[in-house]
């Protein structure tokens, strides 16, 4: 296609255990596509957080190349934004207003305070987070805190979104209103969404592509499946019970 | 004020009139002699006669401008000493094993050393007071630094932050119920030195001190005043650890959820 973003070439990842090797990362080869939503699915333990983390850069492969925009990715940076799935990843000690405002000091995103508030702003209303400028985290509901994380990550303009299991922890509707949320933003930003996920329905309703990953210990890509559904989606979409089943097979659960 | 505290404000209130009414008895009871057991009111005239000489005042402030130098000398060397051992290894064992020599040392085993060292003036008592408040602090802030959640770090290093930020914005915010405990057990540790030291070395400087004031008042057998002393180092106490600590807890570490 020839807009790759972000490019995995022959990667591995193994952990040394006692006596035997595993593999959790095998010849994985994967390329990011300029403003997609890419989602990575598969059980639990079977890499797929690895493979996000050695994609942000918090983590090196031990074989192999993870480039973007043609370069080797050495360590993490504000381009490649990462969300966690811990609700614990805003700063405690800061308004919800300086934790976003916080790192936009630190890069001179904005030339004042006053600018740099008026961004945060901006993104706090993109995530629909209007009213809690002045809470602090622990005010705030799981669900308002991972939209906090994202209005922080946002206003750095990434080009990347990583997701680690972003909504999770979340209850059912909070995380289906999350999805729409997500949805919207990269709609109005156009920024690029790598979700990892163990939730088929969020893999599909979401992502452009889905990569399924094989169970523990195959450490590989079992195959990349392209989702074309017609947006807006939800379970009753054209298509969606065939894309569900075949995703399902791949899974062997 | 939530109604917890208020609770415990009044049951504490309840109790120490009762104290006070024991004692008031027991002077009056005629039992001991004055000399010895001086009545509430006697006490009350000798702290008011001395406020208003302004004796008692002098002493105290400059014991407690001693302690708030130590105190802050003391942290800023912590933060330094602290940052410097989570960033490396050697710094760190060597930290480790300063801390573990010198932490069961008690401020007041140290003064014929210290006086030998460094003389009888507000230097030695100065040095007292570090080393009583800097080893807990470290301590603490080491125990602190420690178990930060990695989430955070992992964040610090995402946004772009450098080393000095990631200590002086991560570091240090999420370990702050860790220093605020090792200050509380800094201070009451100092507090404790500084008043035997002043006993010890006598009039230091010009003007000598809380503890200097107290031992001063048994030479001349002034009972009253020695328990206006006293007096005036119990109330020290309760301000700082139940009201100087508290609403700084308030206003940092409750407001942000972390305690």
């Amino acid at each position: 296609m020839g807009n790759e973003l972000i490019q995995l070439k022959s990667v591995e990842k193994y952990y040394q255990g006692s006596g035997k090797t595993l593999k959790v990362l095998e010849n994985i080869n994967l390329d990011i596509q300029q403003g997609e939503i890419l989602a990575i699915l598969g059980p639990s333990g079977c890499g797929k957080t690895t493979l996000l983390r050695q994609i942000a850069g918090f983590d090196h492969p031990h074989t192999g190349n993870i480039l973007m925009d043609g370069q080797e990715i050495v360590k993490p940076e504000v381009k490649r934004m990462m969300i966690f799935q811990d609700f614990n990843q805003l700063f405690p000690w800061q308004t919800v207003m300086q934790n976003i405002v916080y790192p936009l000091q630190v890069h001179h995103v904005g030339d004042s305070v006053r600018a740099n508030r008026e961004i945060a702003s901006k993104y706090l209303n993109l995530v629909e987070l209007d009213g809690f400028e002045d809470s602090y985290p622990h005010q705030l509901s799981g669900g308002m805190k991972q939209k906090a994380a994202m209005a922080r990550a946002l206003a750095l303009q990434p080009k990347v979104l990583l997701m680690d299991e972003p909504f999770g922890s979340l209850d059912a509707l909070t995380r289906l209103s999350l999805q729409n949320l997500l949805l919207k933003v990269w709609r109005e930003t156009g920024v690029t969404i790598v979700v990892v996920t163990h939730d088929i329905q969020e893999a599909i309703l979401l992502s452009e592509r889905i990569v399924v990953m094989g169970q523990r210990g195959s450490g590989g890509i079992k195959r990349i499946i392209p989702n074309s559904l017609a947006r807006p989606r939800d379970v009753g979409t054209k298509g969606y019970a065939e894309l569900y089943e075949q995703v399902y097979a791949l899974l062997d659960v | 004020m939530n109604n917890e505290s208020y609770h415990k404000l009044k049951t504490r209130l309840f109790w120490m009139i009762a104290i006070l009414a024991v004692w008031e008895l027991t002077a009056q009871s005629g039992v001991f002699p004055t000399a010895i057991f001086p009545s509430l009111l006697i006490i009350a005239r000798a702290l008011g006669d001395s406020v208003v000489s302004g004796e008692i005042i002098i002493q105290t402030g400059f014991s407690l401008a001693l302690i708030l130098q130590g105190l802050l000398i003391s942290l800023l060397a912590a933060i330094m000493i602290s940052s410097l051992a989570i960033s490396n290894k050697m710094v760190d064992g060597l930290v480790d094993t300063l801390v573990a020599i010198a932490h069961p040392l008690p401020g007041i085993a140290l003064l014929p050393l210290i006086i030998i060292w460094f003389g009888t003036d507000t230097l030695s008592i100065l040095v007292i007071i570090v080393h009583s408040v800097i080893w807990p602090l470290i301590l603490n802030m080491m125990t602190g630094f420690r178990s930060i959640p990695t989430i955070y770090k992992e964040v610090g290093l995402n946004l772009g932050l450098n080393r000095f930020r990631i200590i002086k914005d991560i570091l240090i915010p999420a370990s702050l119920p860790y220093v605020l405990s090792g200050l509380r057990i800094g201070w009451a540790r100092a507090w404790r030195a500084l008043i035997s030291a002043e006993m010890i070395f006598g009039a230091v400087g010009a003007k000598g001190g809380l503890g200097w004031y107290i031992f001063k008042q048994r030479v001349f057998m002034d009972t009253p005043g020695l328990f206006a002393g006293l007096f005036v180092i119990v109330l020290i106490g309760i301000i700082v650890e139940d009201f100087f600590f508290a609403v700084i807890e308030e206003r940092t570490i409750k407001k942000w959820g972390m305690s």
